[in-house]
């Protein structure tokens, strides 16, 4: 492994462990029920909007469909605990039936140029929760409850979301410095160079999709765990798509703390948004959504980028040319290119 | 199913299909010359709306001259829209990361101002009109029907002449064909852009109010004719007007004739499972239909 250069590098080394670690002590520490339920419900979002990223910012596909993603895993580790299932082990089952479910959107829209894959997503949604609301041995449009035999325990849920958010960071940290991240930044960039270099875009959109399918079912098993009951309006809602997607653009997009960062934020600030502004949260989130576009495509990390390249114009003699770039993760090559 | 309810149904499906066509060209328009999924489309849809039955309900204006109203109007928020905030973004050959998130963002913002404004309520437009019918034989058509799809042909025939008569029309067909010698043979790609948007914006304001005759609506109103949208514009080729038709045509026909088999509530899941069904079996013939972009009309 290779060993972080310079105090910028240390800190970005240092940071997500030392985030990790308060993450971890903190129900020791006897907290409220509700600080630790924010928490739990900030890191299943995070998780989510991690995977998001993957294929969304990394790769550059747009999705609007990941609430099939999250309901599905929500309801495959319902289904699959009522048969008697570990948890975990529902978990992992919800994971696969969203693998599925991504093959079914990609396979045929992959392969085709143009903004196919974006349309499907849109629609995708709008069928999956029809066919949920009508489908009887899931409760229909009333719902679902999961009945577990132990009692409530708040602490198994946190540590099973920071678990989950954990894997993704991880995940996403590790396909980011891969070859295969490089591919996926190639057909970002500009699909047709990547495929003379040898990438096939088709087989990476495929795979990077149903990895990131899979995150977003684990988040969702995980919340329905939690919850324990859903129904289709909420989990299939297209609202929640848009909250998946909105974090990682809030966050910076493209990179792999940009989505935490955003998770962060969300998860903390819209149960304020939408108590205090019940009709105006979306409204909120649309104008930020077009500022962002507009203003900084890439979200709060850029905005941080762009400040800390100020402060270092002034310190002229600070740090090392790279420090930019060791901070933030990103190359020269992706300036702002979206 | 007998050979009466045969008949009606295809009647219905026609009658539909003319306002679908509507509905779709404004979008697929919009895409042929910028490469911009117009996801602000079902705003503009569900605005149309909103606006015949203001201008119904406060100025007592015939909703029927009120889509027509719609036109103008649209066209020059279109134009707004586009100045404001669509010509700020990266040109491109695909759509891209930035176009689509605008797009989207812009939409939640319209929808809401919707909630604001109208709240969740489903509304709806009656006029005289609305519960009289011709008597065709044993078929009986609701005459909405039959004036909002003579509406939508007409508007469509207008948008075909200009589409070939027209020096804008010619500079919008340059462009879809092909944007770089567009602009070297001095067709001004921003000013076509600006008012392709207008077009666009119009062709939804006015098939949202006409759709608004039909239906009821909330501000949520656009989501499934966003799809529907899409669908026709895969059915019948990204960015020409005569496929749309055809594509309109044949998404009405199959929603229509679903009812006999499906139960209604899953009629929303139609037009996707088209959607999936159309890119596994015809990719080559969308693919084809792609590459003759010249053949406009």
């Amino acid at each position: 492994m290779k060993l972080p250069t310079g105090v910028l590098g240390w800190l970005k080394f240092v940071l997500p462990w030392l985030l990790l670690l308060i993450l971890l002590v903190i129900p020791a520490m006897n907290p409220s029920a509700n600080l630790i339920r924010i928490l739990f419900i900030t890191a299943v979002w995070t998780t989510t909007s991690l995977g998001w990223n993957l294929i969304g910012g990394m790769t550059g596909q747009v999705s609007f469909g990941f609430a099939v993603f999250f309901g599905l895993g929500a309801y495959t580790t319902a289904l699959l605990m009522h048969v008697g299932h570990n948890p975990y082990f529902s978990f992992i089952g919800g994971a696969a039936i969203a693998v599925l479910a991504s093959f079914l959107i990609g396979l045929p829209t992959f392969r085709l140029r143009g903004p196919y894959f974006v349309i499907a997503t849109i629609g995708v949604t709008e069928a999956v929760r029809v066919i949920m609301n009508n489908m009887d041995f899931t409760g229909g449009a009333s719902g679902y409850r999961i009945i577990e035999d132990k009692p409530f325990n708040q602490n198994e849920h946190y540590y099973t979301a920071i678990g989950a958010v954990t894997i993704a960071v991880a995940v996403s940290a590790i396909i980011a410095n891969s070859k295969f991240g490089l591919a996926l930044r190639a057909i970002k960039q500009d699909e047709d160079t990547a495929r003379d270099l040898g990438v096939n875009p088709y087989t990476s959109k495929l795979w990077i999709h149903a990895i990131a399918a899979a995150l977003t079912a684990i988040a969702g098993g995980i919340y329905a765990r939690r919850a324990a009951f859903f129904y289709p309006g909420d989990v299939f809602a297209f609202q929640t798509g848009i909250s998946i997607l909105l974090m990682p653009v809030i966050g910076g997009i493209g990179t792999v703390w940009g989505p935490v960062l955003g998770g962060l934020i969300y998860g903390v600030v819209e149960e304020q948004i939408s108590v205090k502004f019940p009709n105006l949260h979306l409204l909120i989130y649309g104008s930020l959504l077009i500022a962002i576009i507009l203003l900084e495509p890439d979200g709060l990390l850029g905005l941080l980028r762009r400040l800390f390249r100020l402060f270092r114009r002034k310190r002229e003699n600070s740090g090392s040319p790279d420090a930019e770039q060791v901070l933030w993760g990103r190359g020269g090559l992706e300036e702002r290119k979206l | 199913m007998d050979a009466t309810e045969f008949l009606d149904l295809l009647l219905k499906a026609l009658l539909l299909a003319g306002v679908y066509a509507a509905m779709a060209v404004g979008m697929s328009v919009v895409y042929g010359v910028m490469k911009i999924v117009n996801l602000a489309h079902a705003g503009f849809l569900m605005l149309g709306a909103y606006f015949a039955l203001e201008l119904f309900q406060r100025f007592h204006i015939d909703p029927i001259i009120g889509t027509l109203l719609a036109l103008p109007t649209f066209f020059l928020f279109g134009m707004l829209v586009h100045w404001l905030l669509v010509r700020w973004l990266p040109k491109s050959d695909t759509p891209t990361l930035a176009s689509l998130l605008l797009m989207f963002g812009f939409w939640l913002v319209l929808q809401n101002i919707a909630y604001l404004i109208w709240g969740n309520e489903d509304q709806s437009i009656f006029t005289p009109l609305t519960l009289s019918s011709v008597q065709l034989g044993e078929i009986s058509i609701p005459k909405v029907n039959l004036i909002v799809f003579a509406a939508a042909v007409f508007c469509m025939i207008v948008l075909q002449v200009v589409f070939n008569r027209s020096w804008f029309g010619r500079s919008m067909r340059a462009l879809i064909q092909n944007p770089y010698a567009a602009q070297i043979v001095g067709v001004d790609d921003q000013r076509t852009a600006r008012l392709t948007f207008g077009l666009g914006t119009a062709f939804a304001g006015f098939s949202g109010a006409l759709l608004g005759l039909l239906y009821s609506f909330s501000p949520e109103f656009g989501r499934p004719f966003l799809l529907r949208s899409f669908v026709i514009i895969v059915l019948g080729g990204l960015d020409s007007v005569s496929g749309v038709a055809l594509g309109a045509i044949v998404l009405a026909l199959v929603e229509t004739f679903s009812i006999v088999k499906l139960p209604a509530s899953y009629q929303p899941a139609i037009s996707f499972a088209l959607l999936v069904l159309v890119l596994i079996l015809l990719p080559k013939g969308l693919t084809s239909l792609f590459n003759r972009k010249w053949k406009m009309t």
